[in-house]
């Protein structure tokens, strides 16, 4: 069934087209093999009660009759009206008479045990896309809308050429019975392939949208916002990776104020304006952060609001303080001796509070450990509240360090001039740029091409050989 | 500062207060006066506490020797803490910190006090901290 659902979703993704190559070639082995041909019967013909009785009926006339084929590939769908009557043109001659006996079984099902007999037989193929089944066997000059009007009317009973004779003889009744039972028969395959067209497109829509979601948190922004499907995002990440969204925006728009401002050599008082919005600006993030905290601490300290690169040098739920400071030193040239005394001051303390805040977290990590290991299991609801409690101390360490992130900011703007400071802003919002940039273009990266290393090139061979076998097993007809 | 309040030989080398024989009737934020008074740095701290450890790791890491009360062994810690956690201002009620006396506050203050640099002078001048 895997290997089908494979070949089935490969033969998807090469589009419908696809389906009309294999379908025709599919037709005579399952007019050969029946039994076989509902497994194979893949690339969304949609198995219906018309072809079962077929299937039975052929299968003894296949013994007969080689020319079974012909039917089926002749058979014109006719208009959705209901046949009441069962005079058929000759094209349904192969029939046999031995569908009078099937059509006495046929007559004593309702509609709904029709319904449950296809839907039982299905069973097994359900879980497989069943296209329209307007597109399955149908000769290329005759794509008809209605196929299964026409392969339930076209039941073995109703005429041929061999089968006239017997048709003819038998009593009005039970055909007038058989003809309604094929048209309910009908109508459930209709609502039935409806239904699953449904199932289909709301599959695929959600395929989409996990890609797009993933996509978009690899870009460290969330489209959309709570709610989202999976469930593995708490309302509270998701509000405030929304909030973080805007925030992001507003900081290239205060970039770029900034890189104006500089350009255009406006006076300091000016330049102190934009400076001081930029760092409330910075303040407000902090504050939003403050507030996510609360609701979901996790989503904080493990980074999901970032982008990948900004994780991977995450410090108790954002950047590391004493990190920026050492890259600043380098690009903030020139300093007065005294401002480079002030920022190696800064870069001391703020490492010492790091490290303080840090110790402070193995100790809460560590209690936790011995609380959630010495649960006993009479004890075992204490224990999770004890640790509950604990847990409850996490959101006291990322504010903590939030506040540490936002003191080394107002610390900056204190020890620099405001055309030092402008500059130095906008050489920190370039640089957390440059890194979301970064986890971009990583989670972007072409991984098809056979140019790249080995670990890619296995995943591209791999790719390959799925949709190649997939596609052989479709050779075969 | 001496106060023969505390009268424990030894008492200056300790970093733990154990109060039980004394301060009976007293007012909590008259005893906590009185035990800030007492030391250079003084902070108020819980044993189960992991701000506090941290607290106590960042004054080590800088040198200084704060004498630390632990609140849940005191016999009247909850007045204690109630006091505090009024003069902290905040959500709890330690770490609470007092340099030379004066109340610096909790954990945040402490360390924006050090970020913008006022913790060492402040340290220097009540004599926890030589150069």
């Amino acid at each position: 069934m895997a290997s089908q659902r494979l070949g089935e979703a490969a033969l998807s993704e090469s589009g419908p087209s696809h389906h009309h190559h294999h379908i025709p070639y599919s037709l005579p082995h399952m007019l050969h093999h029946p039994n076989t041909s509902f497994i194979r019967n893949q690339e969304g013909s949609a198995f219906d009660f018309g072809e079962l009785e077929e299937a039975i009926v052929l299968q003894g006339v296949k013994i007969n009759n080689d020319e079974t084929k012909q039917p089926l590939y002749t058979t014109v769908r006719p208009a959705a009206t209901l046949e009441m009557f069962p005079s058929w043109p000759m094209r349904f001659q192969q029939h046999t008479p031995r569908g009078s006996s099937k059509s006495g079984e046929e007559s004593t099902d309702s509609g709904s045990a029709v319904n449950t007999l296809s839907t039982t037989r299905l069973e097994p193929d359900s879980p497989i896309s069943r296209k329209t089944s307007s597109d399955h066997r149908l000769p290329p000059p005759q794509p008809p809308p209605q196929m299964d009007t026409g392969s339930g009317v076209d039941s073995p009973r109703t005429g041929g050429s061999q089968t006239q004779p017997a048709a003819k003889q038998a009593p009005e009744k039970t055909l007038r019975r058989l003809a309604q039972n094929r048209e309910a028969a009908r109508k459930s395959r209709l609502r039935k392939k409806a239904y699953v067209q449904q199932l289909e497109s709301s599959r695929i829509r959600l395929t989409q949208l996990e890609q797009d979601l993933q996509r978009a948190r690899s870009q460290g922004l969330l489209l959309g916002g709570g709610g989202v499907a999976g469930g593995n995002i708490s309302s509270g990440g998701a509000i405030f990776d929304m909030e973080y969204a805007r925030w992001l925006d507003d900081d290239h728009r205060h970039m770029s104020e900034l890189r104006t401002a500089l350009q255009a050599h406006l006076s300091d008082g000016d330049l102190r304006v934009i400076v001081d919005g930029y760092i409330a600006h910075y303040d407000e993030i902090f504050r939003l952060k403050g507030v996510a905290a609360k609701s979901d601490v996790f989503h904080l300290i493990t980074g999901m609001w970032t982008t990948p690169a900004e994780r991977c040098f995450l410090w108790m739920g954002g950047f590391r303080p004493s990190d920026l400071i050492k890259m600043l030193i380098t690009q903030l040239d020139p300093l007065t001796e005294q401002q480079v005394m002030g920022i190696y001051g800064l870069q001391q303390s703020s490492q010492q509070a790091e490290e303080a805040l840090s110790q402070g977290l193995e100790q809460l990590q560590q209690s936790l450990i011995n609380t959630i290991a010495n649960g006993s299991i009479n004890d075992n609801m204490h224990h999770m509240a004890v640790a509950l409690g604990k847990l409850s101390n996490l959101e006291g360490f990322v504010r903590q360090a939030d506040n540490l992130r936002q003191q080394t900011l107002h610390q900056l703007r204190r020890i620099l001039t405001v055309r030092q400071a402008a500059r130095c802003f906008l050489v920190i919002g370039e640089y957390y740029g440059r890194l979301r940039a970064l986890s971009s273009l990583w989670a972007s990266r072409p991984r098809e091409t056979l140019i790249v290393d080995d670990s890619s090139c296995q995943t591209t061979t791999t790719d390959l050989q799925m949709v190649q076998s997939s596609q052989n097993q479709f050779s075969n007809f | 500062m001496h106060n023969n309040y505390y009268e424990t030989a030894g008492w200056w080398n300790s970093s733990y207060n154990y109060p039980a024989k004394r301060s009976v009737g007293t007012d909590p934020l008259e005893r906590i006066d009185r035990m800030a008074s007492a030391s250079a740095v003084v902070m108020f701290s819980m044993s189960t506490c992991c701000m506090c450890h941290a607290l106590k790791r960042l004054f080590c890491g800088m040198g200084v020797n704060p004498t630390v009360y632990e609140v849940d062994e005191d016999p009247r810690g909850n007045e204690l803490e109630r006091a505090l956690k009024r003069l902290s201002g905040g959500p709890s009620a330690v770490p609470l910190v007092f340099i030379g006396g004066k109340l610096v506050g909790a954990m945040d203050s402490v360390m924006a006090s050090h970020i913008s640099g006022a913790l060492v002078p402040l340290l220097k001048e009540a004599g926890a901290l030589w150069l």
